[in-house]
Parts: structure tokens; sequence; C-alpha cells
């Protein structure tokens, strides 16, 4: 809420700058900034037209002269359909500065003198939607004689500093001109003064014409009414308007400006309603019946067609009988306005459950300025008063001939909170040694009642700070105002702790950096995709997890694979020329159970490389990612597992949208750890991407293995001795098979086969394939010899041929 | 000619062709045609006969010293051949060191995980463990266990990605702050806890909006800790962050799971507190959200909140990392162009 200095001034002394007033604020209670009004306006004063004729040569100018309190009246020549003699109005005189840079100069207008500019107050920058009505279209008229050269900004209160508070919601206690004062008040270690509201004994009566039922009481602590006789509705007083319209509150008439000014003043929603339109002079505060409709200003202004709000049984109407008066704390309904023929009123004062408020504030889109209030709350000791007030204003601008006596529907006793603490229990959560006088000081300011008994202390709270509940609550009021900046830090102390990552994210970081090491760049991606992503790559063949309420169809669904977003990357890159891409993701995928609606989260690492992996260079030959590339990458991970078990690959072809005949499955221990593959062209195609190699590894089940216990074992002293073999074997047969093979039958001291030659073709018998190895032999505690060695080398043999039927080359 | 005078002029030629030679091999040839035992001296010294016996000795000295002097000769040359050789290869060998180099890549971390990481880091050096927690959470430890029953208005300003009534995606990484709370043992020591992670909100992502970022949640539980000990925790934090200049101030704000709650801003590590427009001219940048735990939190999770207190923050790697780097668009993370991933190589 935007604070006026002048209205504040009413209350407490202002000696500050906004600007220094807002940055204390902010430091001590409510996050604020300044505002400076109308600046760089000027020459603008208030005019008394002395006279009009109309122009001659025109159907619709006016020529008037215009008292602008200088030696002698000015000619200006006014358009506006509403100007007349004896009005009071705003006048740019020569030279004056007007919103948007516009500047007013004399001049003639068709042949006629004009020496300024009668001005509407939408062209010195009120936005026209806070513009009274009537001068939507022509000129402002001040509603009361204001002397003429009075400097019209200050008249019509444009030229306000404010405090603009951008409250957070436990602090709607300042939404209200009073509870502001306090607030800024106990900052400047300034006291409050009101003026207590009243009304004229002397037209008090004590019948009433109205009864009141409150049905759902739980949501309606307090609901009081007036009402007043006799009114005559009008235009309110300058100064109510001006602090409207400075509030972004558009004056209507003096019944309804009364209800919105006491607002602000008290923070308190005040409702008014014309007491002759009531089809019942009985009012009830009942939820609706489904169906039942209601038309409000807030939502009909700008949708002709949409004038009616379709209510349903949650909502709480005040009503009487069938006739829809209010959406109970959002909205008054057009049914019972008060308008310029309104003869008696009726006032309401009421609170609303702010949990209800919202939520039918939400449902109809009908936020404003009461259901903010009542969202957040109100101070219900205040309801009367501040019924009294608008009660008071009517009356005063309206002059009513009878009051009612109050009308209490229900009413619920406004108790001060009692808040006991301790001194020094206050004083260890701020790490302050602050005084017990310091303390009750602080509070005092507050405007809050303490009592001390010795390190005991009872504050009672104003019902006006109804956010304050608990010692916590204490402890930042005196911590605030005793000022954060005279907090010095500390650390805390206490028992040694040993910080540091969990088991399994030492492992995942570990993981993280050997693929850096490999030159891949780390990517993060988005948890949610769209549906056919999910279905693209769900290897895992789980169930899917589904958001309720997605907010676009491109993130509905839980990750499965961290796969579709690493395409999306090579995707992204490759759309802008950065052909070479070489990326993972250590992130988690979603696995949801049969039956269960909690998925399982899964971490997961997983990498994408698309183009070359060496560069056309002055010095080298390119060369294209294949799939031995992402291999090599994907074994010396695994080799930093430490995981005690042999990797193996098992080709497979049955994960869609991997090639068919370049994809492995990685198992360990007879589980499935992960894969190694090719994108199937068609989906390479179908995402605009180069030929792509991916792996996609399971972290935890990679985690949860067995790892090897490393003993150390001295580097070998003797000699090694390696044989070449060279077979030739069907070509269906896997290399791995084959090195399995030497492995179990090359005895003891076999400690090494590498693959020297694949070849396939000319010169090779058909559907075979001739591959080489290399055998190394070694005892780690004695020479070998070669008799040994060849024994070993003919039982290798032996058993591929048998076996593989190979042929020996 | 005496014998004397013959090796003289053997000597004298000798050191003469050494000096003349042009490549290593004439002096070689030179070294075996004049020293060698076919050679002119070797020749000459038959002679020796002719010579009287008591002349003899001087001829033999002087034979050995011209050897010795042609020896001399030919290796200086050698030598001197050789350096030029050296020289020449050396010369031969120059490579234009400004060519491009053979790539040898190291990947580069995402910047939001470096960002990340190093706040762990510090953290971890404080005795903090690092807890990931959970990105579907309940509820329950999203909200209720935060001080944030239903119809809570706080619930308004964090639009929810629900999977069941009961079932969500986190909306804030203190979401694990119920569950670090209740599986504490106090009687090993406090509880100090960072948790980052992803969090979810149902909002429409642009420049300064994404429906996931990160977060990362601290939390002290203890008997003695207290609203000096979170500024002196988070003012170390900044200025490991931010750079040792900078100051931080508190300014009172509200979180409904804590009690005081603050807003805290640090100060602008661009102009140092003058004013500019990263710091919109206030000289102060607000960078995370803090407060001690509110009694209701820490009894919720079994904790008697009149011996127990607590400091907990929450901040944001994307907003720090957009500060520090510059970064004006959230989206610039999620898109992972290569461009932009590396311009961010080794910068923590
Ligand atoms: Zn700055």
């Amino acid at each position: 809420m935007k604070i006026s200095v002048n209205w504040l001034k009413e209350y407490i002394p202002v000696t500050h700058t906004v600007e220094e007033m807002a940055n204390k604020i902010s430091l001590t209670g409510i996050e604020s900034s300044p505002v400076h009004n109308a600046e760089g306006l000027d020459k603008l004063v208030v005019g008394h037209i002395t006279s009009i004729a109309p122009h001659p040569d025109s159907d619709h100018l006016n020529i008037t002269t215009v008292d602008v309190g200088e030696d002698s009246d000015i000619q200006i020549v006014c358009g506006a359909p509403n100007v007349a003699n004896d009005q009071y109005v705003i006048v740019a005189l020569h030279g004056a500065h007007l919103p948007e840079g516009k500047r007013i100069k004399k001049g003639k207008i068709r042949g006629q003198e004009s020496n300024g500019m009668i001005c509407g107050l939408d062209e010195i920058g009120v936005p026209t939607k806070y513009v009274p009505e009537a001068y939507h279209n022509g000129i402002y008229v001040f509603p009361e004689v204001v002397a003429p050269g009075t400097d019209a900004l200050t008249a019509l209160g444009l030229d306000d500093d404010m405090v603009d508070m951008d409250i957070t919601p436990n602090r709607a206690d300042t939404l209200g001109m009073r509870g502001a004062a306090w607030e800024i008040g106990a900052t400047y270690d300034e006291k409050p003064e009101y003026t207590a509201p009243s009304i004229d004994e002397s037209k008090i009566i004590d019948s009433n014409d109205l009864t009141v039922d409150i049905e759902n009481k739980e949501l309606v602590p307090d609901f009081l009414v007036r009402t007043l006789k006799d009114v005559t509705v009008g235009e309110s007083p300058l100064w109510m308007q001006r602090r409207l319209w400075n509030q972004n509150i558009q004056p209507v008439n003096n019944v309804i400006d009364a209800a919105n000014y006491v607002m602000i003043e008290f923070g308190q929603p005040i409702q008014a309603y014309d007491l002759d339109k009531l089809e019942e002079k009985h009012i009830t505060v009942r939820n609706a019946k489904s169906g039942e409709k209601f038309s409000t200003e807030l939502n009909n202004q700008d949708d002709e067609e949409n004038t009616n709000t379709i209510l349903n049984k949650n909502d709480l109407v005040v009503a009487a009988g069938d006739q829809i008066l209010g959406l109970a704390g959002v909205a008054g309904g057009i049914s019972a306005r008060v308008t310029n023929e309104t003869k008696n009123v009726v006032l309401e004062s009421a609170v609303y459950d702010g949990a209800a408020v919202r939520k039918a504030a939400q449902r109809h889109d009908l936020r404003g300025d009461a259901s903010n209030r009542f969202e957040k709350g109100v101070d219900n000791g205040a309801v009367s008063d501040a019924l009294v007030r608008a009660t008071q204003l009517v009356d005063e601008n309206a002059q009513a001939s009878e009051i009612s006596d109050e009308l209490v529907g229900i009413a619920t006793e406004a108790k001060p909170t009692v808040i006991k603490g301790k001194i020094s229990h206050i004083n260890h959560l701020m790490g302050l040694d602050l005084s017990a006088e310091e303390i009750m000081n602080i509070f005092d300011r507050l405007g809050f009642t303490a009592e001390l008994d010795n390190d005991d202390v009872t504050v009672t709270i104003p019902t006006r700070r109804w956010d304050m509940s608990i010692e916590a609550d204490l402890v930042e009021e005196v911590i605030r105002i005793y000022g954060y900046e005279n907090l010095k830090g500390t650390l805390p102390t206490g028992m040694e702790t040993a910080g540091g990552y969990s088991p399994k994210r030492e492992f995942s970081n570990k993981l993280r950096n050997i693929l850096l090491g490999q030159g891949m760049n780390e990517v993060t991606n988005f948890s949610l995709m769209n549906k056919k992503e999910a279905e693209d790559f769900n290897v895992i063949n789980t169930n899917y997890t589904k958001l309720l309420h997605p907010m676009t169809e491109d993130h509905e669904y839980l990750r499965t694979s961290l796969i579709p977003g690493l395409v999306n990357n090579v995707a992204y890159n490759q759309a802008r020329n950065n052909n070479d891409i070489s990326v993972f993701e250590q992130a988690r995928i979603f696995d949801r159970a049969d039956g269960v609606d909690r998925p399982k989260e899964i971490e997961y690492i997983a990498g994408a490389i698309s183009g070359n992996i060496a560069l056309d260079s002055w010095n080298t030959q390119s060369k294209q990612v294949d799939f031995y590339d992402v291999k090599g990458i994907v074994e010396e991970l695994l080799s930093f597992t430490n995981i005690d078990a042999n990797f193996e690959y098992h080709a497979t072809n049955k994960i869609s949208n991997l090639h068919p005949g370049q994809t492995a499955e990685i198992i360990a221990d007879g589980q499935s750890i992960g894969f190694i593959g090719k994108l199937h062209p068609d989906y390479q195609k179908e995402h605009s991407i180069d030929e792509t190699f991916v792996f996609e590894l399971n972290v935890d089940t990679l985690f949860g293995m067995e790892k090897r216990n490393v003993q150390a074992k001295t580097a070998p002293k003797y000699p090694s001795i390696s044989r070449d073999l060279a077979i030739l074997v069907n070509k269906d047969i896997e290399s791995g098979a084959i090195v399995k093979d030497i492995f179990d039958n090359g005895g003891k001291y076999l400690i090494d086969v590498n693959i020297f030659d694949v070849y396939q073709g000319v010169n090779i018998k058909a559907n075979h394939k001739s591959l080489g190895y290399h055998l190394v032999f070694q005892n780690p505690e004695d020479t070998l010899t070669d008799d040994t060695v060849e024994k070993a080398f003919d039982v290798v043999k032996d058993s591929l041929v048998q076996k593989f039927n190979v042929e020996i080359r | 000619m005496s014998l004397n005078d013959k090796l003289k002029d053997l000597r004298a030629s000798g050191i003469d062709d050494a000096k003349r030679a042009e490549r290593i091999q004439e002096l070689n040839d030179l070294r075996v045609n004049l020293l060698g035992k076919k050679g002119p001296i070797t020749k000459a010294l038959r002679g020796m006969k002719d010579v009287p016996v008591e002349e003899r000795p001087e001829i033999g000295t002087l034979a050995n010293n011209v050897k010795k002097d042609i020896q001399a000769a030919i290796e200086e040359k050698m030598e001197e051949l050789n350096r030029k050789l050296v020289a020449k290869k050396l010369e031969e060998e120059t490579i234009d060191v400004t060519l491009p180099a053979q790539p040898r890549k190291y990947g580069t971390r995402h910047i939001l995980n470096q960002t990340i990481e190093d706040i762990e880091e510090f953290f971890i050096g404080l005795g903090y463990r690092v807890d990931a927690g959970h990105e579907v959470e309940e509820d329950h430890y999203n909200f209720e266990r935060l001080n944030i029953p239903q119809n809570h208005p706080a619930r308004d300003m964090q639009d929810t990605f629900y999977l069941t009534d009961q079932l969500l995606m986190r909306t804030q990484t203190s979401a694990q702050e119920g569950r670090d709370m209740e599986s504490h043992d106090f009687s090993k020591g406090p509880l100090k806890v960072i948790s980052p992670g992803v969090v979810y909100r149902r909002d429409d992502d642009d420049a300064t909006h994404s429906h996931q970022f990160h977060q990362i949640e601290g939390l002290v539980v203890d008997k003695n800790v207290s609203m000096a000990d979170l500024k002196g925790t988070l003012e170390a934090l900044c200025r490991h962050v931010f750079g040792a200049d900078r100051e931080i101030r508190f300014r009172p704000s509200y979180f409904p799971f804590t009690e005081p709650s603050v807003e805290v801003d640090v100060s602008c590590f661009n102009c140092g507190g003058e004013g500019c427009r990263i710091c919109k001219y206030t000289g102060w940048i607000e960078v995370l959200g803090a407060g001690l735990s509110h009694p209701n939190v820490l009894e919720m999770s079994g904790i008697d909140s009149t011996v127990y207190s607590g400091i907990a923050f929450g901040l944001g790697p994307e907003r720090f990392a957009m500060l520090k780097y510059g970064v004006n668009d959230i989206r610039d993370f999620y898109l992972n162009d290569v461009r932009f991933l590396e311009q961010f190589k080794g910068v923590n």
C-alpha cells in the first residue's frame, strides 16, 4: 500500500525524505520504495471561470475568462462539453509541462486568443479509471471553492510524496493507514495519535428496520451493520477524493467513498447498500445455492456479456432473501448499489474467513482491495470502530437524519494475545545480550504492554497485530527494531561434525569426472518431457509418471531415460552448426512400479556423441565417432567404478530407436547395468541429427555392486612371453566368446589377450572372418619356459578348434 | 732433407690439411692417412736407423709431438664441423610454434553444477553433510511440515505440479528439512546439512522463470544457534562466492517455516556499493532468504523448541550464476548450447 506522507502526518511527525523513510522501513520491517508523484509537471493552477461565451467560429468551443490568481483574468478557449461559468478548474498556464512531455503554449484557436488550457484529471496524469465518472469526458471541476492561483497539483493531492510498502502476507496490519503509522512510528520511535471516531449522538435511534441472520457462523466471526436515513448522496469533499485517487480508487459518491476511505484508514473493508433496494428487510450471510447468479461492478466493466457470475454452494453471500447483495468479502453486487438517488443506506463492517474469501476470489477471478485484506486478515478489534468511522463520514458528507444503533449479526470478542517469553531466551535466539530494559523499551515503541518478572516477560499484544502469537514473534520484533545492522555475525559453535558428500554422491562425482576427462561436456536437461519422449526410450520398461495438471504437453511426463534430453541437445547444437558434440548428463530417472503412485528416483549417467572425435587439421585427418570409441569411454568409466565383476557386452536388437546391429546391453554379475548403441537411422532422421552414439548406465546399481578389495602386488620381475594366434572362424561368432575361451584354457600364466586383426572379405572363405590375437604369458614368481607356454598355447588352440570349429592359420 | 725437417714439414702440412677440411669424412681420412701405420710419419720414422743414436730420443719426441699436434688439429676441426652439423640440424628441425595444437580436451562441468559444487564444498568445510533429498515428495514434507497447512496463502506463491493429491514435484529443497530433522540423532552432535537439488514450479518458462530450477537449502539445529550465527554463516558464504570485500545485510521478511525470517542482500560486487545497473542503483543485491527455524517446524519433528533452535537458509544457484557471470536468460542454462557451456571452463 502507498503511504501518503501528508496523510501520515496526521498521526506521527514526519521529518525525513521518502527515500530515507523507504530505506529505513525496508531494513526494519517492510520492503518499501519511495514514490514521487507529478514529477516534471508545473504551471498548473486552480482557476475560477468568470465568464463564458460560445466561440464565434465553432459549434463546440467556448471562450472563457479565468481568474488564475493574477492581476487580470486570462482568456482560454475550451472544448470540453462540461465547461460552465463559475467553475473552479485546473488551468495549465502558458509554458506548463504536462505528462509525456506535452507543453502548453499560448496561441490562437480559430482566431481567438487562448492563454492556456483547462484540463481534465487524465490530462495531468491520473489514469482515467480513477477519475470520477462525471469527469471522464471533459474537464475536472473542483467540488468546492479553491483560491484561484493555488497550485493545482497540491490542491488535488497529486504531488503527495509517498512510501510504497510491499507487504509480506503476515503484515496485513499495515494495509490501513493507522496500522502503517504504528509500524513507521515504531521505526522512528514515535507513538501515533488518533482521534477516536464518533457519531452525532443526537441522531442515534435505537430501533432498526433490519434484521440480520448469520447462517454460516464459522466463516463469519463478525458482522455489524448500521443504517442511515435521508442522506443526500452526492460528490465527496475534495480532501477525501484526492486521498482515494491517490490510492488508485475511483471516487464514486459520498457513501461509497466513505466506505472505501475507511478501508484505507482502518484496513477494514466496509460495504454499503441502498436500504430501499433490499427485497426483504432481512439480511442473511449464507452459502449460495448452486447456480445462483450475481452481478458486480468488479467484473462487468470490461466485458458487457459477462455481467453475471454463476455461484456455487461453496460461495458465501450476503443476501436479502433471494437477492444477492454481495459475494461476502469479495465484491458488492449491483442490485442494492448506492446511487445518487439513494436515500437510506446500510453500512456493513464484517470479518470473513480468509481462506474462504481467497478461494472465492480465485474461483471467480475477482481479487480486489477487500478480498486482499480479508485473505490476509483484519483487526477484529477495529470492526466496530471502523463502522462508526464510516457512519460518521457518511453523516458528515451526506447529512443523515437518523442513524441506527449498531446491529450485531454476530460478534467475536477481540482478545489481545498474551505472549510469555524469557529475556534470556530471546537474547539466546538473537545471539545478543540486550538488557531487559532495552527489550522492554522496544515493546513499548511497538505499543505492546509488557510486564517483567525477573527473566520472565509477559507481553500483551494489541489486536491490530494479529500476526503475533509466540515467543519467536517477539524475537523478530525485538531484533528488527534493535536493527539487524547492529548484529555481529558469528559461526555456530558446538560439537564438531564431519561434513561431506554421501558415499553415493562421491561415487557419481567420480563417474562424472571420468567423462569430463574424456572431453565430454556436462549438460542439464529437464526432468519433465512430452509423451513421445517418455515413450522413445523407456528401456527399463517402467510405468509412466504423469503430472495431474501440466502447464504444457512438452513437460508432462517424468523422464524414464536421460537419452531423449541428450538427443535434444545434439539436435539443438547441430542445428546451430555445432556439429561435433560430446555431452553427458548425470541425473535422476523415475521408475514407477505397478500399483504404486510414487516412482523411485534412480541416478543415471548417460552420454551422446555425434560427429567427429578427431578434426581435420593441418596435421591430422578427421575421424567420425564409432561404436568402439564410445565403448572405450564406457569401459574406462566402468573400470573406475572399481566393481569386482566382469562387464559383458551382449548384442541386442531389442531397444527401440537404437540400431539393431550396433547396440549392446552391458551386463555385470548377471544384471543389466545399461547399454551402448547407435541411434536408429530413422530416429536420427526424425531429429535431423548426424550419426549419434549413446550410452546410459544405472549409477545406483553400479554403486550397490561389490567393489574390488585391492591388495598391492609387486610389479612382475620376470619377463613375459607372447604368442600370436591367427584363426579363421564363422563370421557370426563373437570375439568376446573366443577371448573368454582363450582365458578359460590358457592356464594360470596367461595374463592378457589382445586382438590385433579382424578381417573379412577378399581371400577369406565365405561367411568367415580372420581374427588375430596376441597372447601374453607371465609367471610372477619365476622365469617361464617356452615349453610351458607352448603347452598352454596348444590347449587354447585345441579348445577353439573343438568349440568353434576354427581353422588355425 | 733431415728427418727432423721432414717431420716438421709433415706437421705443418697435416695441420694445414685439417684446418682446410670441410667434412668429417675428410678428417677421418686425414687421420688414417697421416697418423696410420701406412702413413708418412710412420714411413719417415723408418729413416731413424740413419740417425745417430744420441739424436734418436730427440727425434722420437719430435715425432710424438708431431702426431699429437696433428691429432689435436683434427679433433679441433672435428668439433667445429660437428657443431656446425648440429646447428644445421636444429635449424632444419625448427617448427612454427604458432600452428594449432592437437586438441586434448577436458570437458566442461555445467555452470550450474560448478556453482552448486562450489557452495557445497564451502559448507562441507564448515562441517555440513550434503543430502540431496527427493524430487518427488509428499505434500506432507513439502508443505505441512514446513508450517504451510492446506489453504495457507503461501501455497499460492508456489504453484505446484501434483502427481496425486498427496504427491508432488517438490517446490523447494526445504522439503528435506523435516526428513533431516526427524532422522537426526542429536546425541551425536548438531544437525548440519545442506540439501541441493532440482525443484519444480508451475511457471511459464521465460527469461527469469523456469518450471525447473535448482535450490540449496541449509539447516543447522543445535542447542545454541542464533540469528548471529545465521548472519556470520551467510557472510562467510557471500564472501566466498562474491568476493572477500562483500558485506551482507538482513531485511525482515516472511516465510512460514522460519521466525524471524529475513531476506539477505549482499553489497554489490560490481560497483562495491556505489550503485549501478546490476544492483538497480541501491548498492545491494538480494541473494537469498533465511531465518530461525519456526518452533512449529522443530516441534513437528519431535525437537523441543525451548531447548533447540535452528538456522535455515535457501539460495538459488541459477540466481547466483546469473549474477556472477551476467547471464541474462535463465533458459540458457537448459538449452545446453556447447558454446554457452564451454565459456565456463575452469571458472570454479
Ligand atoms: Zn552495483
